[in-house]
């Protein structure tokens, strides 16, 4: 298990430039021929935090000061989230003429995607900043630890999305039931309305959910001002760390039939 | 680079490689595994592709694997390449390794052929400051000319060998995997690519190429192995292999 995690990590140390170009001309398909460029990256959390506060804030009545800003601090983030694994679990399929039949390793086909969306994460994280400093946020030393947040997340949207890769080689409808669980974990998740809000016998959502603990990390920093809880932290890190694992051993144990199915 | 230090450059011992296909029919889906319905009836799902397959080829060889549809030579190549493991046995390559294992592969059809020959090349190791320099000479040397910039969707087989080719010969690799593509080339590209893999010969490489072409064997490899349904039948002298293969194969051509 942590010999497959060794391995898997060699590998893609070892195809950095390869990683490197991949990621990039992905950017430049994304962002090519559209004449805002990045902006793009923006429009999408801004288009968002605009119809989510018109009908949560002012149509529900949800009470929560800052309400913009609350949404960002937990959509962008998920957004990454989301988009990297939707991605992900198509990439070996989508990536038919590099598997089984060339040295093209193919766990830069998942990482691909994550790494992507991470750098979607970034620019919208500006977004993020900007919201909170516009409304008098005390951006502190937990800025500090954001970047150790960042790495935590990057753990688990890679393990999660390896995992889901890895298994729609050989169960294709996979990626329908991915699409369907992340929209049921958006609204799991503490991103339009606050933890406090969720009653005692359904706090197992929040208590056993990677991605609660993720956002309230974000929401602690940019929204609260305060440093993030490190029960929190080590949640997301073990999460990482276990579905990444469990990602490695299944992938070098599956990766050598990827040629027969895809 | 030629790290002859007496080992020979592809050496294989006994490998053996059995498919265990996992019992999941193609197109199986979630909904199936819940309703447990994905064992297949009657298939064990158990290919032996490769049995106790063993040779050696020393620096500046050439090996033409010959023998029927299904009868292992592309399982043996892949495994060679890396991209595909042994059961057991022992492998031992010496220096980089340049594969071309089938036309198309490792090509992204939407992208053009200067973006695919990038990607080619950072995929057999090169860094972006080599890759900038051997960029020139694998586009020249694939004279796939107006078509470079071009998505590879809409190239013709032949070209995208020449491609394949001209990526897998200029980094200059030790050993040269070919499986059945030489015959892709017209006329006069495919002898390109032999006064190619002549100085390939020359200069110390080894070459190991899959062909059904018999008269390229006898004429340009200097080993040649017989494989029959995942064993070895014969192996030596091109000659006398591919004079056995004839009598033995009635139905080759």
């Amino acid at each position: 298990m942590l010999l497959d995690l060794y391995r898997t990590t060699l590998t893609a140390l070892r195809y950095r430039w390869l990683a490197y170009e991949l990621l990039i001309r992905d950017l430049k398909l994304r962002y090519r021929g559209t004449a805002l460029g990045f902006v793009w990256a923006l429009l999408n959390p801004l288009l968002f935090m605009a119809i989510y506060t018109l009908v949560f804030s002012i149509y529900l009545r949800i009470k929560i000061p800052n309400y913009p800003l609350y949404l960002l601090c937990g959509m962008i983030p998920f957004n990454w989230f989301a988009m990297s694994v939707q991605a992900a679990v198509t990439s070996i399929p989508d990536g038919r003429m590099y598997v089984g039949k060339t040295l093209f390793p193919t766990e830069l086909l998942i990482l691909t995607p994550v790494l992507v969306n991470g750098v979607n994460f970034l620019i919208s994280l500006a977004l993020i900043v900007v919201f909170a400093l516009a409304m008098g946020v005390h951006l502190g030393w937990s800025l500090v630890l954001i970047p150790v947040v960042i790495i935590g997340q990057f753990l688990l949207v890679t393990g999660i999305a390896m995992i889901l890769a890895t298994f729609n080689v050989f169960f294709r409808d996979l990626q329908q039931l991915v699409t369907y669980a992340t929209s049921a974990l958006f609204f799991i998740t503490p991103i339009f309305y606050t933890r406090e809000m969720v009653p005692e016998r359904f706090s197992f959502f929040i208590t056993w959910n990677p991605l609660a603990a993720l956002v309230q990390m974000y929401q602690s920093v940019f929204y609260r001002g305060t440093m993030p809880s490190f029960r929190e932290l080590g949640f997301v890190y073990i999460a990482g760390i276990i579905a990444l694992a469990l990602a490695a051993t299944w992938f070098q144990r599956y990766r050598e039939f990827f040629g027969e199915y895809v | 680079m030629n790290t002859s230090n007496g080992a020979p450059a592809v050496l294989v011992e006994s490998i053996s490689k059995t498919f265990r296909i996992p019992n999941i029919p193609k197109q199986a889906t979630v909904k199936d595994l819940v309703l447990r319905r994905t064992r297949r009836e009657g298939s064990t799902g158990i290919v032996e592709a490769l049995r106790e397959v063993s040779f050696s080829l020393p620096h500046g060889g050439v090996l033409g694997i010959i023998g029927s549809n299904g009868s292992g030579k592309t399982t043996l190549l892949r495994i060679i390449a890396g991209v595909c493991h042994p059961d057991g046995g022992r492998l031992a390559v010496q220096g980089s390794v340049a594969p071309i294992l089938s036309i198309g592969a490792g090509f992204h059809p939407d992208l053009t052929g200067r973006e695919n020959a990038k990607v080619g090349l950072l995929t057999l190791g090169l860094t972006p400051r080599e890759v900038k320099e051997f960029m020139g000479p694998v586009l020249e040397f694939s004279e796939i000319e107006e078509f470079v910039d071009l998505p590879v969707r809409t190239y013709s087989a032949g070209m995208m060998f020449r491609l394949a080719f001209s990526i897998a010969v200029c980094v200059d690799p030790d050993v040269l995997l070919l499986d059945e593509v030489l015959s892709v080339g017209d006329e006069r590209y495919s002898r390109k690519c032999l006064e190619r893999i002549d100085g390939f010969k020359r200069s110390g490489k080894t070459i190991v190429l899959t062909t059904h072409n018999l008269e390229f064997v006898e004429s340009w490899c200097t080993a040649a192995l017989w494989l029959n349904e995942g064993r070895v039948a014969a192996q030596g002298d091109p000659a006398a292999v591919v004079e056995a293969y004839r009598t033995l194969t009635p139905t080759a051509v």
